[in-house]
C-alpha cells in the first residue's frame, strides 16, 4: 500500500529493509512509511511483514533484513548468543512502552471466583495460588501461553506468578503461542491463560472468551516494549542512513500519539498489508477495557509511543532484562553487564540522531564493581525490583 | 542416488504449503531419510515433537509456529534447537543458504553435523525449485494481466483519439519512452485518468 505519492523519490542509497510483526506497536514503522517520514529524511525503506520473532532474528542476523521492529530483549539475546548464533545487534530507539496484559479463560475465572474474596486476590495471583494448592497432584497442569521465550511477556508472566508464590516451571506449564492464535487457543481450551500485547487481551474480554487479570504496566510499571533493533555491522557501515531512520521514527511516534490522528491511524493499521483486521478489533486495543465480571475492574494497557522518556534507549533496562534471563536460566557466562548494556542500548546514537546534547548524568545507570557482582542474584531473588512507576524511576532495593 | 546416511535421521516436516511439502518429503525419502510426520497445520506442534522425538524439524521460515519451537530447547536438552545455534562463525554458509531459501531447521543436540548439512541441502534444493516454479507461474500470470491492461488502454485511446489500433499502440509506446516508465504503468495511468473523467464507459 502507498497512501502518499511523492513527486520526487530521493534515492541516496539502496533501500533499507525493515521487518515488522503485525501488532499494534508496529505503528511507528507503518506510519513513518505511509505518512512519508522516511522519504522526508531521504531514506527509501521497504517494510517486510514477518510471521515470527525467530524469523526477524534470523533475517537480521544473516542480512536479509537490516533492522526490525523487535522485542526490547532481542538485541541483547542476539548479542550474547542466547538461543541463536552470536550476532552483534543494537538499538538506539525505543518504539513503545507497555501494552501487555494477562488474560485467563472463562473456565479458570469461574474456578478462581471460589478462591477470591476481593478483586485484589485475583489481581495479585493469590486466588490462583490457592486454587493450585488445592488441586490434586496428578491433575493436568494449568497451561499459560506467552509469545516468545526472550520477551517481556514471558518475564512478566513468570514474575507475576512468582510473586504469588507460584513456581512457573513446576506448578504450571508455560508454552509459546503466536499472538494471532491466542484467542482461538483460549477459546478451544488448549491454554488456560496468556500474557500478550494488545489488542489480544481486550478482544478476549470483548468477545466474552476470557477475563483480563492484570496489565504489564501494573506488574512492572512503565517499561520499554518494542525497539528499533538493527544489525550492528549494518549500523556501522550505514550510520547516516541509520540516524535518518531514527529521526523519521521519532516523528512517526509523535504522530501516532496525537489523538486527532487516531481514526486515520486505525484505518492504515487495519489494511491487509499491515494488521489485516477490522477497525473494531483495533479500537479496543487503544481504549480502556471494561469490567465484565464480579471481580473485574477497568484496565488500560498504557501503550505509549512518543517523548524522550519513551524513545530514549535505557541501558538500565538492559541490565534488568539480563537479570530476567539469568533468573529464568537463559543467561550463560557474561563478563561485564555494564559493557553489554552500553553496547546494545546505544544512547549516544539516539542523541546524535536527534541533535540533542547528552545529559550530564547519563552514566548514572552504571553498576558499581560491587553491585555488578551481585546484580543478577539480587534481582533473581527479588531483593531488587523495578520502581512501581517503572524503569525511569530506577530500582527499589 | 547418494549413499544412504550412516545413521538414519528421522525428520519432522512442517509446511502449510501442501504441494511443496509433498515434493520435499519425496526428496527426503529418496535420499534415505525417514520422514516421521508431515504436518500441514502445526496446532499441536510442541506435543507432536515431544511424542515423535524427531532428530530434526524442517519448517517453513515464514511459519508463525516457529516461535513455539524456540521455547522447546529450554524445556529439556533433548528437544530440537534452532539450527542457527549450531552455526559456528566459519561454518554458517549452509545456514545462510537455508534462510535465503526459506528453510528453517531445528536439530537435536548430538546429531552428526554432516548428516544435518546433507539433509538441509535436500530441503534447500526443493524449496528453491518450488520457489522458481511459483515465480514462473506468477510471471506468466502478471504477463497476462499486463496484456489486458495494455489492451484496455489502447481501446480507450482509440475511442478518445478516433485512431486505429497501431496508432494507439504507438502513442502508448511513445508515452512510456518519454517518461521512461513501463508500458503497463502508463496504461494503468491512462485507464485511471479516463475513468476519473468518465471516459471509459
Amino acid at each position: 500500500m502507498n497512501l502518499i505519492q511523492p513527486n520526487n523519490i530521493i534515492q541516496t542509497s539502496e533501500s533499507v529493509r525493515i521487518g515488522f510483526i503485525p501488532l499494534i506497536d508496529c505503528a511507528p514503522f507503518v506510519i513513518a512509511q505511509e505518512k512519508g517520514f522516511f522519504i522526508q529524511e531521504g531514506v527509501d525503506v521497504v517494510l517486510s511483514k514477518e510471521a515470527s520473532w525467530a524469523s526477524i532474528r534470523d533475517k537480521v542476523a544473516f542480512n536479509l533484513l537490516d533492522g526490525a521492529h523487535m522485542l526490547a530483549s532481542m538485541p541483547i539475546a542476539a548479542s550474547l548468543g542466547i538461543g541463536t548464533i552470536k550476532t552483534p545487534m543494537q538499538t538506539s530507539f525505543t518504539v513503545s512502552h507497555n501494552g501487555n496484559g494477562i488474560t485467563i479463560g472463562n473456565a479458570l475465572y469461574e474456578e478462581l471466583q471460589h478462591h477470591a474474596e476481593s478483586s485484589v486476590d485475583i489481581r495479585t495471583g493469590v486466588a490462583l495460588k490457592r486454587l493450585l494448592d488445592g488441586r490434586a497432584a496428578n491433575a493436568a497442569p494449568l497451561r499459560f501461553a506467552m509469545v516468545y521465550p526472550y520477551s517481556s511477556h514471558n518475564y512478566q508472566l513468570r514474575d507475576w506468578l512468582s510473586r504469588a508464590g507460584i513456581d512457573s516451571d513446576k506448578d504450571v506449564q508455560i508454552v509459546v503461542v503466536p499472538p494471532v492464535k491466542m484467542l482461538d487457543s483460549l477459546r478451544q481450551g488448549d491454554i488456560d491463560g496468556y500474557c500478550v500485547g494488545e489488542p489480544w487481551n481486550s478482544l478476549a474480554v470483548e468477545q466474552g472468551i476470557g477475563h483480563m487479570l492484570v496489565t504489564g504496566y501494573e506488574i512492572w510499571g512503565s517499561t520499554p516494549e518494542k525497539v528499533f533493533g538493527v544489525n550492528s555491522v549494518w549500523a556501522e557501515h550505514n550510520l547516516e542512513v541509520y540516524l535518518s531512520i531514527i529521526r523519521a521514527l521519532e516523528k512517526a511516534c509523535l504522530w501516532v500519539d496525537e489523538p486527532n490522528n487516531q481514526t486515520e491511524l486505525l484505518s492504515i493499521l487495519s489494511h491487509p498489508d499491515y494488521l489485516n483486521c477490522t477497525l473494531e478489533q483495533l479500537v479496543y486495543g487503544f481504549s480502556a477495557i471494561k469490567p465484565k465480571g464480579q471481580f473485574d475492574w477497568p484496565m488500560k494497557a498504557y501503550q505509549r509511543f512518543s517523548g524522550s522518556d519513551i524513545n530514549k534507549p535505557l541501558p538500565s533496562y538492559a541490565l534488568w532484562i539480563m537479570a530476567q534471563m539469568y533468573r529464568w536460566q537463559q543467561l550463560g557466562d557474561i563478563k561485564s553487564l555494564n559493557d553489554v548494556a552500553e553496547q546494545v542500548y546505544r544512547q549516544d546514537l539516539y542523541y546524535k540522531a536527534l541533535g540533542l546534547t547528552e545529559e550530564k548524568n547519563n552514566t548514572d545507570w552504571h553498576l558499581s564493581v560491587e553491585d555488578e557482582s551481585t546484580w543478577l542474584d539480587s534481582v533473581a531473588l527479588g531483593k531488587i525490583r523495578l520502581h512501581p512507576n517503572g524503569i525511569l524511576n530506577g530500582f527499589d532495593k | 542416488m547418494p549413499a544412504p546416511p550412516e545413521k538414519e535421521l528421522t525428520v519432522m516436516l512442517v509446511d502449510n504449503e501442501p504441494a511443496r511439502a509433498a515434493i520435499v518429503e519425496q526428496a527426503m525419502i529418496d535420499s534415505g531419510y525417514r520422514v516421521i510426520r508431515r504436518l500441514e497445520n502445526a496446532k499441536n506442534l510442541t506435543e507432536a515433537v515431544t511424542e515423535f522425538q524427531p532428530d530434526m524439524v524442517i519448517i517453513d521460515i515464514e511459519s508463525p509456529d516457529r516461535d513455539m519451537l524456540e521455547n522447546m530447547s529450554r524445556l529439556t536438552k533433548d528437544n530440537p534447537r534452532p539450527i542457527v545455534m549450531f552455526a559456528e562463525e566459519d561454518d554458517s554458509r549452509h545456514v545462510e543458504a537455508a534462510i535465503r531459501a526459506g528453510v528453517s531447521a531445528y536439530v537435536v543436540d548430538g546429531v552428526n553435523s554432516g548428516s544435518v548439512k546433507a539433509l538441509l541441502q535436500v530441503a534447500i534444493a526443493r524449496f528453491r525449485e518450488f520457489q522458481a516454479l511459483r515465480s514462473e507461474l506468477e510471471s506468466v500470470k502478471s504477463q497476462l494481466e499486463d496484456r489486458k491492461l495494455i489492451d484496455k488502454a489502447k481501446g480507450l485511446i482509440m475511442k478518445h483519439q478516433k485512431c486505429d489500433e497501431p496508432a494507439a499502440y504507438q502513442a502508448l509506446r511513445k508515452l512510456a519512452m518519454d517518461r521512461s516508465q513501463r508500458m503497463t504503468d502508463v496504461a494503468r495511468n491512462i485507464i485511471s485518468v479516463m475513468e476519473l473523467m468518465g471516459g471509459s464507459k
